[in-house]
């Protein structure tokens, strides 16, 4: 029986790998050619496998801050979306332009992530700058925008209360 | 009843005798119970193959048929069957086979979990595909490099750091709530399922952390004995290594072990945020 088991799991082992590993492909293994070199965004360490990875300088800015402010602005969306909804926008600009401006401010945020997520300047040097200045553009043509419309037309919530009911 | 005891031995020698003189090839088969067969039941495992020896030869799934009444209950014990009988140059991870080493972290039918912890699915008309943990570079068929998570685990500084410690004799005191804090973290095994499943660290790795890592962060954050949270918590406040955690709780969902990375993380941004 042991010398059966023996038999059933070194042989068929030591037979097969000999057949699956010619010399040719052993001398792969050492032999780095520029064909198979490292490519940027590869496997490619800094320092040793030993060294631990670096942190970018700390910016609370960019850390706690942005999150905070990004969750209020979120949760703050929601009451000042039914205000607007209770309420006639024409009676209540300021309530109107907070509103849009939140809602700009939300989206700006939102896409941002996308560009940090997606696009990085890390890995896009040249796109993800322009994607973020291009983003910058929309933002602020979307507040000139929103400003426009609510003090010389009928503002926000205004438009979506017609749209609504059209 | 003596005058019968002479017959009775007489007739059971006799018997004996008999039996004993019976050549083996004409012993009663019908008196000894057939062994159990149990019925073939064949299911289809393919496993996604990778020879760094023919690196220009793109990867395929390679299928293996095996007969699931003669292997083990765990996928673990189909991987080794298929290694020790069919081909042994099919290369994966694995110590413990009980799931507690975290070696045999793979993905299993579109979930990552441990191989010794994942039932094989008796339905032999499906086919079980198994393939390493996903977007990780690969070292050869199921093996993932994971030098970059063990280099991240390193950069959060997984030890105990106390600027008081403890006189000679005397030991750092941990209350039992204390202690509670810890449980649901120092459980991980650092098997990698929750990193490689969240999408965030799949596009940014080289920069955010990943839940497996973040947790750990957490649990010395947490830790009432370490002195040291504040600079713990002041490596996190940027924008890549901890924010880039979108919460969409991929960790929590495939956690072989029932962790809540997810959560650990979360404890993390209040905490940042309340400083």
């Amino acid at each position: 029986m042991s010398a059966q088991l023996i038999l059933r799991s070194t042989l068929p082992r030591a037979l097969l790998s000999r057949r699956a590993l010619p010399a040719s492909a052993i001398l792969i293994r050492h032999s780095t050619t520029d064909a198979y070199a490292p490519v940027p965004g590869g496997p490619i360490y800094k320092g040793t496998v030993n060294d631990p990875t670096t942190f970018p300088p700390p910016s609370r800015v960019h850390g706690s801050y942005h999150w905070a402010f990004e969750r209020l602005l979120s949760a703050g969306l929601v009451p000042m979306t039914i205000a607007a909804f209770v309420t006639s926008g024409s009676q209540h600009p300021i309530l109107d332009g907070l509103l849009g401006v939140s809602l700009i401010v939300h989206s700006h945020i939102g896409f941002d992530t996308l560009l940090v997520d997606y696009i990085h300047k890390r890995k896009f040097p040249i796109l993800a700058p322009v994607m973020t200045w291009t983003l910058r553009t929309a933002t602020v043509a979307s507040i000139v925008g929103i400003y426009q419309f609510n003090t010389n037309d009928i503002g926000l919530t205004e438009l979506i209360t017609k749209v609504w009911t059209a | 009843m003596s005058f019968l005891l002479p017959t009775t031995s007489a007739s059971l020698s006799g018997v004996l005798r008999r039996q004993s003189v019976r050549a083996f090839t004409s012993s009663a088969r019908v008196a000894q119970a057939e062994p159990l067969q149990k019925p073939v039941l064949m299911k289809e495992f393919k496993v996604y193959r990778w020879n760094p020896d023919e690196p220009a030869k793109k990867p395929t799934l390679q299928s293996y048929k095996i007969d699931l009444n003669q292997t083990g209950p765990m996928i673990l014990d189909a991987l080794i069957k298929i290694k020790n009988e069919m081909d042994p140059t099919l290369t994966f991870r694995r110590s413990c086979r009980e799931g507690i080493c975290g070696s045999c972290a793979m993905n299993i039918d579109g979930q990552n979990t441990l191989a010794c912890l994942c039932r094989i699915d008796r339905n032999p008309n499906k086919d079980s595909k198994i393939y390493p943990l996903p977007h990780m570079y690969i070292v050869k068929d199921l093996v993932p490099d994971l030098t970059l998570f063990y280099k991240q685990y390193k950069s959060i500084q997984p030890w105990l750091q106390n600027d008081n410690p403890p006189e000679k004799g005397t030991f750092l005191s941990l209350s039992p709530e204390d202690r509670k804090k810890l449980d649901g973290l120092y459980e991980c095994i650092l098997c990698a399922c929750c990193s490689t499943s969240c999408p965030s660290y799949w596009w940014n790795q080289d920069e955010y952390l990943g839940p497996a890592t973040l947790m750990q962060a957490y649990r010395w954050i947490a830790d009432s004995r370490d002195t040291h949270g504040e600079e713990r918590k002041e490596r996190l406040q940027n924008e890549m290594s901890l924010y880039r955690c979108h919460t969409i709780f991929n960790c929590s969902r495939t956690c072989p072990k029932g962790l809540n990375p997810a959560s650990a993380i979360a404890n993390i941004k209040l905490e940042l945020a309340a400083e």
